[in-house]
């Protein structure tokens, strides 16, 4: 069949092994309806990405970790790219007629989350291929869009947007500097209690539009603390997070594999100091590696005493430090930092690590400085 | 077709169709009075019809909702009968005619108007001409994907807007539509296609799903309706998507018999005529400062050369493609054959053969106009070159 094509829209081709390959990375989704986002979505983003980096000079990234933006296709439509410094959204759709680009509200409302272009995607999966038709900017959006409150989006139609992603090629070498974002508000922050109650609530996968359920601000609150959004992205999956110290228990083993993490045995090196011989038996602790600017890590969670935890991240390359610039940050489920929550290796050493007293049910999430390539953000439950 | 001759009726006349041939231009006397009027307040230049085309669309823009849309649109006959007969010809697969074209076209002038770029457009006669082309392409290809489409896959291929335009084309009225539009939301949630089931041909959805679509509208409906209205059955909303069908199917293909309805320019009356004066008269009297003209057309020879500069510059197989495709108005599929590549190859090397053009003229504009460039005029720019390799390549529209 011949394709008909306005010549200044970009087109790319989905071949066959593009398309498996989104659809086995989509396979882990909660209903059938986010599994096919996620689809469209991560086609989306797989097609694309090379034909970017070939169109111009910057280096093209998905915005987050791989796993990071299938949490986000898990809720809402749409994934994005980082294009030097700029950040772009695409959007895609089936909708064989291109009147419009309907715009979910996280995209252009949530701080963090406000890129400087938009672009309006056409999927076409029997046809094979897909269609950049049209982008247009934050500050156009907030300018010109409609805002829809019945399905909180943005729409602008096909005329307010621009057809030739030349111009967004054009833009980016010869005006960089041109303000393609406008201000928005900062969405007010929720209690660790509201968000973990908004979690039980929207986790159950009967509540099929999950993103319209509460309003938006509650939503958008809940989503921007990316521990909570993908608490509830594996809540919805039906993976149940229990305390750490449950995690623990042999019989856990095959449970914490589900969160990346695995039961290692180590011999606690403070019992002699209180002399207390009784317990001086192998414990369980968790382990997770991690790879850090391309290099292997582990950070490991001990149990030191009763509600004394200790965090510890080595290298696991022979022989290997830390070097200096790494920090490992603890904060509290709402993202707050506390005294001692950070240990930074100014100089190069053979171990990061931080203590902490917590009391059962307390939840922490853990950093690293630099990200992990494969961060999760998570709220771990003591 | 006969062409027009006259200023006057240039912007006052339309293209009557006999079955689907030309049949004559019918004058609309409104129109024409409005154009009678300015040409007498500057009798004493001489004016070109492009002169006039690029008033009214500066007036348009000032005035979207006034009479200088329908002077463009009269304006617009001629070529969009052209566009429409070239298209039409070169789609071998369909029993199309002329008049199925001009329909389509004609109903996408505000794609025209709007893309043009009234300031540094040299004329507004080859961007339409390449913009109706696009667009009569356009529906072609979607009427083409719908017809292989089951009713329940041609559900998940429109866009809320193109469905609320169906219907309120079917004579909804907006209460019914929202609920409508509802249903369908939540058929597109619940009745999900998946990789072993091929998106063009779902089947029809099974009890369970129906049951399923109807549940998740009775919950939502609360929240989503300005009027909630009644608990439906499943039946209800199997009813409802299947007129939504038959609305996105018919709004696909307009009758053409109502071509020939009453034009925009309908008589009515001198008061909307006398409050658009002012505005009309200053904006006249600065298009015609001789000054104002001079620029224009010193700023039109320049793009023109640091165009062709750009394109002497290109390879030749760059040169030979735009040749064939703007020149020979070959499609991206025939050339790709006769280069012995595929359409993406060609529609991607095209694309970066006009990249090229893009990038020399926004650089000019930004040294020697000093204009800052944003995403605005970038998007000018691309119109521009659009305009510009239609004319170049074929001159005679």
């Amino acid at each position: 069949m011949t394709l008909l094509f306005d010549p200044t829209q970009l087109v790319i081709e989905l071949p066959e092994s593009l398309q498996q390959q989104a659809w086995s990375k989509s396979q882990n989704a909660a209903t059938p309806n986010s599994r096919w986002q996620s689809y469209l979505n991560q086609l989306t983003l797989d097609a694309f990405i090379p034909c970017a980096t070939e169109e111009q000079e910057a280096t093209v990234k998905p915005w987050l970790n791989s796993q990071a933006l299938a949490n986000i296709s898990e809720l809402i439509n749409g994934t994005a790219i980082r294009l030097g410094d700029a950040r772009l959204v695409l959007i895609p759709s089936e909708a064989e007629d291109i009147e419009e680009l309907r715009l979910p509200q996280e995209w252009v409302d949530i701080p963090e989350w406000v890129a400087d272009y938009y672009l309006a995607v056409q999927v076409n999966i029997d046809a094979g291929f897909i269609r950049v038709w049209g982008y247009t900017t934050h500050k156009q959006i907030k300018n010109t869009a409609i805002y829809n409150p019945t399905d909180r989006t943005y729409t602008l139609d096909d005329t307010d947007l621009i057809a030739d992603l030349n111009a967004l090629w054009v833009a980016r070498e010869l005006c960089p500097e041109e303000k393609t974002q406008v201000a928005v508000s900062p969405i007010a922050a929720i209690s660790p209690t509201q968000a973990n109650n908004l979690i039980q609530r929207l986790g159950n996968t009967e509540i099929l539009l999950p993103r319209l359920a509460v309003p938006f601000t509650l939503w958008a609150a809940l989503l921007q603390n990316s521990a909570w959004r993908n608490g509830l992205v594996e809540k919805r999956r039906g993976m149940e997070r229990v305390s750490v110290l449950n995690w623990l228990q042999t019989e856990a083993a095959n449970l914490v594999a589900e969160f990346g993490w695995r039961q290692v045995e180590f011999q606690p090196s403070t019992v002699g100091a209180r002399g207390d011989t009784a317990i001086a038996m192998p414990h369980n602790a968790l382990a997770k590696q991690l790879t850090i600017a391309g290099r292997p890590y582990e950070l490991k969670i001990l149990p030191i005493e009763a509600d004394t935890w200790r965090f510890e991240l080595r290298s696991l390359a022979l022989g290997a430090m830390i070097p200096g610039g790494f920090t490992l940050r603890l904060l509290t489920e709402d993202r707050q930092g506390f005294e001692g929550n950070e240990d930074t290796a100014t100089t190069p050493v053979e171990m990061l690590y931080l203590e902490v007293a917590l009391e059962t049910g307390e939840g922490l999430i853990w950093e690293i400085d630099p990200t992990p390539e494969d961060y999760q953000a998570e709220v771990l439950r003591f | 077709m006969i062409p027009r001759q006259d200023i006057a009726q240039i912007f006052s006349t339309f293209i009557q169709f006999d079955f689907d041939r030309f049949s004559n231009w019918v004058s609309d006397p409104r129109l024409r009075r409005s154009i009678s009027k300015c040409l007498s307040e500057i009798a004493q230049q001489e004016t070109s019809e492009n002169f006039w085309a690029i008033y009214w669309h500066k007036r348009w823009q000032k005035q979207p909702q006034g009479i200088a849309r329908d002077h463009l649109l009269a304006y617009l006959q001629e070529v969009c009968f052209w566009s429409a007969q070239k298209t039409i010809r070169g789609f071998t697969s369909t029993q199309y005619k002329i008049p199925d074209g001009f329909q389509i076209a004609i109903a996408g002038v505000d794609k025209v108007l709007k893309g043009f770029n009234g300031d540094r457009g040299f004329n507004l006669k080859s961007y339409a001409s390449i913009t109706f082309s696009n667009l009569i392409r356009e529906l072609l290809r979607q009427r083409q994907e719908i017809d292989i489409c089951s009713e329940w896959s041609l559900l998940r291929k429109l866009s809320q807007k193109r469905l609320d335009e169906s219907l309120q084309n079917a004579g909804l009225s907006a209460e019914v539509r929202e609920k409508y539009i509802l249903a369908w939301n939540c058929f597109k949630n619940i009745y999900v296609p998946d990789r072993s089931n091929p998106t063009r041909r779902l089947a029809k959805p099974s009890p369970e799903a129906w049951k399923a679509i109807a549940n998740l509208y009775n919950q939502e409906k609360k929240g989503q309706l300005s009027a909630p209205g009644e608990t439906v059955k499943p039946e209800i909303t199997e009813k409802w998507l299947l007129i939504c069908v038959k609305a996105a199917r018919s709004y696909l293909y307009p009758n053409v018999t109502s071509i020939n309805q009453p034009k925009p320019g309908y008589d009515s009356g001198e008061i909307a005529d006398s409050l658009v004066g002012e505005i009309e008269d200053s904006l006249l009297t600065e298009m015609i400062v001789e000054e104002e003209v001079q620029e224009r057309n010193q700023q039109q020879s320049q793009i023109n050369e640091i165009l062709i500069s750009a394109l002497g510059q290109l390879k030749p197989d760059e040169q030979k493609l735009l040749e064939l495709y703007y020149g020979q108005k070959l499609k991206q599929g025939d050339i790709a054959q006769e280069l012995g590549t595929q359409q993406y190859t060609i529609s991607r090397k095209l694309s970066r053969v006009r990249k090229s053009l893009l990038k020399s003229l926004s650089l000019w504009t930004k040294e020697t106009l000093h204009i800052s460039l944003t995403s605005d005029v970038l998007k000018g720019m691309s119109a521009v070159i659009e305009e510009w390799l239609e004319s170049h390549y074929h001159s005679n529209p």
